[in-house]
């Protein structure tokens, strides 16, 4: 993977047209790493079993968005799934466990604690309050804890900015913080009529229309005309 | 047993069986409660600190339970909050040593002759001893007006 992001771009440069390759890359990339999310085995409190539990086990079936290979080590892992508060005590632990896992990495903070602190945003000396003073945080799930279907809401939000957001020509750039809550009567039948156009129009690649709408296609035009087309 | 039982007061209007001994006398009281057979509290359960912050001391207690018996008893002491000096009951119930060191940690209660008197939940840096009434936190926003 690292050879092909350090390289192609590169060569892909060169050749006319080839920026429409490297955007298909990009696309290619994303929407893969957007459907192969593998959250990293880190709970703290009682959301983890909401989170990490009820939504892996077969009836709520994570593995509908590609997300169910939960590791147990951070470096194999892409997301990061905060449930729960953070105890000072294991502040920098997490610090450490979110710096161990590669790039491109994603946070989900879920449920009020990992938000703020939650009740113990008053009168409590052990409790950070919020995961966002010690790690980035990119997809926050409000709830106490958040239902199952609120979690898979976040996630569809989170593969929605990674599909839209990080590129391989800027890694590391990052989208701010989204707010992923669940809108009132949402029921599930919208979710999966969601889900079903996201694959829809995942499915159907328009590649001539793609280029046509990019910032650079007048000046390819351009580059065509005075080099290609010469009579 | 006349012996021991003075200074040691009854407590009623509670729903166990309940004494309170002057803390210099809690080590003798104690060994006698878990060696006596007639009495044979081979069981700590629990153990703990209250702070009674307006009448500036501590109250600590001992849930005791044999169970050679089946009975039950509180055993509580009061020390002063500004020298807050116990002896330690880890060599009769030696379950208590870790208790002994929550109370340490959480409400700083001193154990005379505890082996190993560190802090348990908290990092070994922490300035302070959060469950006292009077602590105070930067983050403890409530107090920040």
């Amino acid at each position: 993977m690292a050879l092909i992001i350090d390289t192609l771009p590169g060569l892909a440069e060169k050749i006319p047209g080839g920026q429409v390759l490297v955007t298909s890359l990009d696309w290619l990339l994303n929407w893969s790493r957007a459907n192969s999310l593998w959250p990293l085995s880190f709970g703290t409190k009682c959301c983890a079993i909401e989170m990490l539990m009820a939504t892996g086990a077969s009836h709520q079936d994570l593995s509908r968005f590609g997300a169910e290979v939960a590791r147990n080590t951070p470096r194999q892992a892409d997301v990061m799934v905060i449930a729960g508060a953070i105890v000072k005590k294991m502040a920098p632990r997490m610090r450490m466990l979110y710096e161990q896992m590669a790039e491109p990495r994603w946070v989900m903070a879920t449920g009020s604690c990992a938000i703020s602190g939650g009740p113990f945003m008053y009168n409590s000396y052990h409790i950070v309050r919020g995961a966002d003073e010690v790690v980035p945080v990119d997809v926050y799930v409000p709830g106490c804890p958040p239902r199952p279907e609120a979690f898979f809401w976040g996630l569809l939000t989170l593969q929605r900015m990674i599909r839209r957001g990080e590129t391989v020509r800027a890694p590391g750039v990052r989208r701010k913080p989204v707010l992923s809550a669940l809108p009132q009567g949402i029921a599930v039948q919208d979710i999966r009529a969601e889900i079903h156009a996201a694959l829809e129009a995942e499915n159907v690649v328009d590649v001539e229309n793609a280029a046509a709408a990019s910032p650079w296609h007048g000046k390819l035009r351009q580059w065509m005309a005075t080099n290609l087309y010469k009579p | 047993m006349t012996a021991l039982a003075s200074g040691i007061e009854r407590r009623e209007k509670v729903n166990r069986p309940a004494v309170r001994v002057p803390a210099e006398r809690l080590l003798e009281v104690a060994a006698r409660l878990r060696d006596d057979p007639a009495l044979a509290f081979d069981m700590l359960v629990d153990h703990a600190a209250i702070d009674w912050h307006a009448e500036n001391r501590f109250e600590l207690f001992y849930h005791l339970f044999s169970t050679a018996h089946g009975h039950a008893l509180t055993l509580t002491a009061f020390v002063p909050r500004d020298a807050p000096v116990v002896p330690t009951v880890s060599r009769i119930w030696p379950v208590a040593e870790w208790q002994e060191r929550e109370a340490y940690d959480l409400m700083g209660i001193l154990y005379d002759e505890h082996p190993d008197l560190r802090r348990l939940f908290l990092e070994d840096d922490w300035q302070g001893f959060p469950l006292r009434k009077d602590y105070r936190d930067p983050d403890m926003l409530e107090f920040q007006k």
